[in-house]
């Protein structure tokens, strides 16, 4: 009996050592369906594969898929938007407060697309010297467009003082998680630039897609250096990337602009992002918003705005409104279709850039403007009948180009920052809705979860426009 | 992995097998009945275990019992619930007992982790609530049939949606981020509740509980303390609940059939004003904004329309439900096989139109005595639930008839040969939308209880929890009129939940006055849930899926074969591995000591935490037995215990210890696209609970008056976080233990029971518990709204509860303007509303909180009852803000209660004036921000919880019947609530969008379907 106890109490201890010996692996069980950074960054084609996920975030309803361009839309003069409920309400009556999950899901996303670029950007060295040009200059073109659609939204203008020392917002140029508060306006787009730049001399000329430029080249990186020194009012700097990007003779003007939006019709894309079916739709907030022809629309204009942009029956962009379509709206059609693909920064927008730059730096350059808004003006009134006079004033130009601009990029939530950069450039205020440029409603609130993270972190002030 | 997986568990099975080849004995039968001393009636689940053993059985219904004990055994323990114990020496083959009404339950034999053990010498905090109580009354899901049955457990009953899930809380929460839910442990197995499983689909949470079966019941044991979940380690945090389900017992077949047919409406439902009343006030909040003419209307109703009509949504979309439930179980036993079987059917279909919660089960619980020292026991049970679900809450349904569904819309067009589409007309999804969520649930498990040698049992248990759920959803061409067929589609999930554990006791009796019980032990969890990588799957078909489940599988091998499309995914997958001992000494039968340690292991913690250690002391004192109080008049029992004891919380997400990235389920221009997904913490650990707890249980006259008072205080700490992030990181979360974070929960419960009439025909009891929890925040650094519940209003502050409300303080109307009128964070007065001026206000956490019941019997009539209330605290109405803003342009149902508002100087009124814009009342940057006091309530109620009429029939009579037992009631649930609370229901579960939502927004309502009242009849029956 007693050697028999002995015995099974020594089984039972062995087996529970057995049990316990067996657990290490045991533990180790996480879920399936992700992949650790030891795994993503051991093959270049997982990296190219987070590069393409960005291009995605690009595209994303949330971000510069349409709620960038909508809020900014309503932070505008065009909008009626006496009917908005909630956030958009707020953003619209130029009062957002700290709460708001429309404008800190577009912040975040922004911050997504530079976080993860940054996790490229600190890994490159495991890319192999095939893919790193690529690798490199993807991550710092997007890290730079997202700090500047960021900070043009969050932060008073560039021009706003002299030496643009108003805070701006977080500049993440690390995948570090602690807080970090506000760089001012100067310091991100000084980043914004040096990031753009980089990027233009890494990315290849050609996106190697038989000219469909799906993925980013050095143009995309010199259409934002453009649209970055246009917004700092430094014509020199802009007229020369817009220039180079025209020069390229990669894109076209497209004949028709209302091909600008649509399903592969566009060859004025700088960067265009593909549409795929149930895989893929870029630009769906454009839709969300505007969409008239199968619901009402959310975003609709004043009567005021309505009148001036169709006021002019010549204007073949006249076809964009409809105020029958949906009565009662003063509709925007450019957005009725279920998909499209979108183009992120277009020919159209680089000339008109171009135009009003080169007039400006008047000189030698005042005649490639007056060519360029000329291109523009035919092709909006189907003939050359109200083109400028090879003899027309630098402030005609000027004048021409940003009316073009206003009609040519309704809806693409352009119109506020022509405010502000009007404002910092003429002193003059140009809103419709009366409000001085620099009213601290014209910027967004920050998510009040980054003051909560760190109670040093600067808020926006708020209200004071109309 | 398999292979793996089974090598780990080889030594378990062959130790096992093993120890049976060893076994060998002499055995006896003992048979005999026991009967109750007073009038001779035959007494049923009496405890017999032969002195030395732990295994024993039970009698039957008929007293009879059958027990096979080795030639060492010379005497027979028999105890029973109100009975004192008795030791019968072994004189023969028949022994026949009479036991003695005690009326205490101190020698009770109670479920604790990995065993049992007697009430007296029992050190922890434990309640227990009896089978009879769980399946007696409908509830949506058996865990609601425990509210005001248990000191110190709160249960927020689910909301009207059938099979709704219920929020418990065990002595009050002290996480955060992490889930306060209790560990749920049926049998044994440590099983799946987690109610996130499917997020917040449809504004309702999936409820894994509401498949289990109440028929299935015979006890739940609710361990609170450290003394009583220290041996459940990191889990123990929250509380543990243990589930036992009936098993057969020794004597003649017994089939028991019970059923409940009855109806289901709401409680309590809110008033909205009609359609001609709705006009009225929209023009006068138009007016009042400075407007002329006709007020606009939305989504271009036209005054001729509107004020022709005048919808009633609410009574469009709700009926009398039908309730429909039947039980038939048997319980056969000999000495050598005893099983219990029961099947159940039941039918809940709520008041709502098109919902229903449906449950099969089946249940085969088999134990056989191979050997006298071998014991094998089969537990297995297979559940159905089949949820047939409505839109609800702010996902439309009845939420749209208590917000969006004007009642000036029309469910027509005028030729009543469409719907009308342009406006909010939940009609539509009412019949054109069908939604079944099917809950399987398979849980089987296989014990060998051996005894190698005297006082040592050792027991081997593998279970398995199968579960498989199918999401399904269809929309005809009418709902989805861009699909010309109709669209269905199913999101699967399945998951397997394997325990597997080895105990071995030993009982060390050195000396008639030391008894010592030592056990150790080790388990093995492994859980994963499975589903596919791209889900839901879907197709233009012109059937739901649960129609046409060959086209579903059709469908999904040939996604499945093309591989790219879909593959199978381990979604959520957990480990645990844990080592556990627990010493047990009683000295002089009065004294008893007891120590825990639990080391657990889990693939959810940190690389640099893996394992951690889980110590626990707790002691009781029998005081009653001492000398010295023998004297005190009046008292018969008294038992003072006390427990210390550091228990975790590790009822979190797996894989959060890591940076995470997935592929994408797009692509970009046809190629593969990954994403960043998450940033890790591999510092990642439990919470770390420090739990006191000190009671006293006594008895006095005679034992008729009963009942404990208990003290606790626990401190959270290194408590979960996962918001509070700088969002500029690109996340708005990283799950992290906070460092300088402490939550206390501290707080005294008084149970007590009395028998105000004991007669021999008439019976009368009163019977009641309270419970007072402070809880509160002791230490935390994050800012005020860094944390908050879900889209709630809630906060974390230091100083102060969890899920405090965080408002601007709405002082009163302006009579001369009727604008509103604010406290600043000063208390000033100001007309300007402002964000800044929230303060902390109240508090979702009930000051008191507890039930009370009575029960009356006169020969075979019984009436009872049980009220639950809650005394203190608040609720807060997330939609009453917008329902209040009804007829400015939210264009919402305005409430009845909100009449009582400002429309010309001089009015005193207590809301003020109506507005057509929110941002009319001064510094409102939006109805969205409009929170305020305006809309904080007192949460207190009274409920008649339950109130039963039964009759049981005379044995007498039943001799000459087919029966041997026939009992017919009547119970109508909830029938009477009595509150102030003006929105409606005052026992509010939402629909919650995680944990940290769940843990702060537990009175937070947000169009949230009333609770069920019921009436049923029904009867039980033995033959």
């Amino acid at each position: 009996m007693n050697l028999h106890k002995f015995y099974k109490i020594n089984i039972l201890i062995i087996g529970v050592l057995v049990m316990a010996g067996s657990c290490s692996k045991f533990l180790d069980k996480p879920p399936q369906g992700q992949l650790s950074k030891d795994q993503v960054f051991a093959t270049d084609s997982n990296i190219v594969a987070l590069g393409n996920g960005i291009y995605t975030y690009l595209g994303d309803g949330n971000f510069t898929g349409g709620r960038v361009q909508a809020l900014s839309d309503m932070l505008g003069d065009q909008l009626d938007g006496s009917n908005l409920t909630g956030d958009f309400s707020e953003i619209y009556k130029r009062q957002n407060s700290i709460f708001g999950g429309t404008r800190d899901d577009m912040y975040k996303k922004g911050y997504l697309v530079i976080a993860t670029a940054n996790n490229i950007l600190e890994n490159l060295q495991a890319v192999s010297a095939d893919h790193q040009a690529l690798a490199k200059g993807q991550a710092l073109f997007f890290r730079g467009m997202a700090h500047f659609e960021l900070v043009r939204l969050f932060a008073q203008p560039y021009g706003y003082s002299s030496d643009n020392s108003q805070p701006g917002i977080p500049l993440r140029l690390t995948t570090a998680t602690n807080s970090i508060s506000r760089s001012t306006v100067k310091q991100v787009y000084d980043q914004v630039v040096a990031d753009l730049k980089s990027a233009d001399s890494v990315l290849p000329a050609d996106a190697g897609d038989g000219g469909k430029f799906y993925t980013a080249t050095k143009w995309i990186a010199e259409a934002y250096l453009a649209k970055v020194y246009f917004q700092q009012n430094d014509f020199a700097n802009a007229f020369l990337y817009a220039d180079q990007v025209i020069k390229s003779g990669k894109f076209q003007l497209d004949a028709d602009f209302t091909s600008r939006y649509s399903l592969g019709g566009t060859k004025e894309a700088i960067l265009r992002l593909p549409n795929q079916v149930s895989h893929f739709q870029p630009g769906s907030e454009f839709i969300s918003n505007w969409r008239s022809d199968t619901k009402n629309p959310t975003l609709y204009f004043t009567n005021q705005f309505y009148n001036y942009a169709t006021g002019d029956a010549a204007d073949k962009r006249v076809a964009w409104y409809s105020n029958t379509i949906k009565p009662g709206y003063n509709s925007l059609t450019k957005f009725n279709f279920n998909y499209m693909e979108q183009p992120l920064t277009h020919l159209t927008e680089i000339y008109l850039i171009r135009a009003e730059a080169g007039a400006e730096l008047g000189g030698t350059t005042l005649a490639t403007a007056i060519t360029d808004i000329n291109l523009i003006l035919a092709r909006a009134y189907g003939g050359t009948s109200r083109n400028l006079s090879a003899g027309a004033t630098a402030t005609a130009v000027i004048d021409a180009a940003r009316t073009q601009r206003e009609l040519e990029m309704v809806g693409e939530g352009n119109r506020v920052q022509e405010i502000k950069r009007i404002g910092a450039r003429t002193g003059n205020n140009i809103d419709r809705r009366g409000s001085p440029w620099t009213c601290n409603g014209f910027i967004l609130q920050f998510p009040k979860a980054e003051q909560d993270a760190n109670a040093a972190f600067q808020l926006n002030p708020e209200g004071g426009c109309f | 992995m398999r292979k793996k997986r089974l090598l780990a568990r080889t030594p378990v099975l062959l130790c096992l097998l093993l120890a049976t080849l060893f076994s060998y004995a002499q055995n006896q039968t003992v048979t005999g009945k026991v009967t109750d001393a007073k009038d001779g009636s035959p007494l049923a689940g009496v405890s017999i275990v032969p002195k030395g053993s732990a295994r024993g059985t039970s009698s039957a219904p008929d007293g009879s019992f059958s027990l096979t004990v080795t030639a060492a055994t010379h005497t027979l323990i028999f105890s029973s619930i109100g009975y004192g114990s008795k030791q019968v020496d072994i004189t023969g083959d028949v022994v026949n007992v009479q036991l003695t009404a005690t009326n205490a339950s101190m020698n009770e034999v109670i479920v604790v982790g990995y065993g049992t053990q007697r009430k007296r010498e029992v050190t922890g905090a434990i309640s227990r609530v009896g089978g009879d109580k769980i399946s007696e009354i409908p509830v949506p899901s058996f865990e609601a049939a425990l509210a005001g049955r248990a000191p110190g457990v709160q249960i927020i009953q689910g909301n009207g949606l059938a099979g709704s899930g219920s929020v418990v809380r065990i002595r009050g929460v002290g996480s955060i981020s992490a889930s306060g839910d209790p560990l749920y442990v049926v049998d044994g197995t440590p099983i799946i509740a987690d109610p996130f499983l499917r997020g917040n689909g449809g504004a309702m949470n999936q409820n894994p509980l509401s498949s289990i079966n109440p028929n299935d019941i015979e006890s739940i044991e609710i361990l609170k303390d450290a003394g009583a979940t220290g041996i459940y380690g990191s889990r123990g945090a929250n509380g543990v609940i243990l589930i036992t389900t009936k098993r057969g017992r020794s004597g003649q077949p017994l089939f028991t059939y019970s059923n409940k047919l009855g109806i289901a409406t709401y409680t309590k439902k809110l008033d909205f004003v009609d359609g001609p009343q709705w006009l009225q006030l929209r023009q006068e909040a138009w007016l009042n904004d400075g407007h002329t003419g006709y007020a606009s209307l939305p989504g271009g109703v036209t005054w001729a329309q509107a004020s022709q009509t005048n919808t009633n949504w609410w009574d469009l979309l709700t009926q009398k439900g039908f309730i429909d439930d039947h039980s038939l179980s048997m319980s056969a036993g000999t000495s050598k096989l005893k099983t219990f079987g029961n099947l159940t059917y039941s039918n809940d279909q709520g008041y709502l139109k098109n919902n229903a919660y449906t449950r099969i089960g089946a249940r085969l619980n088999m134990d056989y005595n191979a050997l006298p020292n071998l014991k094998i026991s089969l537990t297995s049970a297979y559940n159905r639930g089949t949820n047939k679900r409505v839109h609800a809450a702010w996902d439309g349904g009845i939420g749209d008839a208590m917000s969006s569904a004007l009642p000036i819309y029309s469910v027509y067009n005028s030729s009543h040969s469409d719907y009308y589409r342009t406006t909010t007309n939940p009609v539509i999804s009412l019949n054109e939308y069908r939604r079944r969520q099917t809950d399987q649930r398979l849980l089987g498990g296989v014990a060998l209880e051996y005894q190698p040698i005297h006082n040592l049992f050792v027991r081997g248990n593998y279970s398995i929890e199968s579960t498989r759920s199918n999401d399904d959803q269809f929309n005809t061409p009418q709902l989805d009129t861009s699909k010309h067929t109709g669209f269905a589609q199913r999101s699967p999930s399945w998951g397997k939940n394997e325990t597997a554990n080895l105990t071995a006791n030993y009982l060390w009796n050195p000396g008639e006055q030391h008894k010592f019980n030592f056990l150790l032990g080790t388990e093995l969890q492994d859980y994963t849930r499975k589903g596919y990588s791209t889900d839901p799957i879907t197709e233009n078909t012109d059937r739901p899926f649960w129609e046409n489940g060959g086209e579903y599988k059709r469908l999904r091998d040939s996604l499945l074969s093309a591989k790219v499309h879909i593959t199978e995914v381990a979604q959520e997958r957990f480990t645990f591995n844990s080592f556990f001992a627990r010493i047990n000494y009683t000295f002089h039968d009065k004294y008893s000591f007891q120590l825990i340690g639990r080391v657990d292991g889990s693939s959810k913690f940190g690389t640099n935490h893996k394992h951690g250690f889980f110590p626990a002391a707790s002691a009781a004192w029998n005081i009653s037995d001492e000398d010295f109080m023998k004297d005190i008049p009046r008292l018969s029992y008294l038992k003072l215990r006390a427990s210390y004891g550091i228990v975790g919380n590790a009822n979190f997400g797996s894989g959060l210890y890591y940076d995470k990235y997935n592929r994408g389920t797009n692509t970009y221009n046809g190629l593969p696209t990954l994403y960043l997904n998450g940033l890790g913490n591999p510092d990642l650990k439990w919470e770390t609970l420090h739990n006191v707890d000190a009671a006293a249980e006594f008895g006095f006259f005679n034992n008729r008056l009963t009942g404990e008072i208990a003290y606790y205080y626990k401190t959270t700490t290194n408590i979960i976080l996962n918001p509070g992030v700088s969002p500029s990181i690109g996340f708005t979360s990283i799950y992290r233990n906070l460092n300088n974070s402490k939550i206390l929960n501290q707080g005294l419960e008084f149970s007590a029971n009395l028998r105000i009439i004991d007669g021999k025909d008439l019976k009368w009891s009163v019977g009641g518990n309270i419970a007072r929890n402070q809880n509160k925040v002791l230490e935390y650094e994050l800012g005020p709204d860094a944390v908050s519940g879900g889209t709630n209003d809630t906060r974390i502050v230091k100083g102060l509860p969890v899920g405090v409300n965080y408002l601007v303080r709405f002082y009163g109307v302006d009579p001369s303007d009727g604008l509103p009128i604010w406290l600043d964070k000063n208390g000033k007065q100001t007309k300007t509303f402002s964000l800044d001026h929230r303060t902390y206000v109240g508090s979702v956490q009930p000051d008191y909180f507890g039930g009370f019941n009575t029960s009356l019997q006169y020969k075979g009539f019984e009436l009872s009852s049980l009220f639950t209330f809650v005394i203190g605290g608040n609720i807060y109405e997330n939609s009453g803000k917008y329902q209040f803003l009804g007829v400015s342009k939210k264009f919402w149902n305005f409430r009845k209660d909100f009449l009582d508002h400002w429309t010309k100087p001089g009015d005193i009124s207590k809301y003020p004036r109506l507005v057509a814009d929110a941002a009319s009342y001064p510094g409102v940057p939006s109805e969205d921000q409009f929170n305020s006091t305006m809309f904080l309530r007192s949460a207190s109620y009274l409920r008649m919880r339950e109130l039963t009429i039964a009759y049981r029939v005379p044995r007498a009579t039943l001799k000459k019947l087919f029966f041997k037992d026939f009992r017919i009631f009547a119970t109508g649930t909830n029938l009477l609530t009595f509150t102030k609370y003006p929105g409606g229901d005052p026992e509010i579960t939402r629909d919650f969008e995680n944990s940290q939502d769940r843990n702060l927004s537990p009175n937070i309502t947000y169009l949230t379907a009333p609770t069920q009242k019921t009436f049923v009849f029904g009867i039980n029956a033995n033959f």
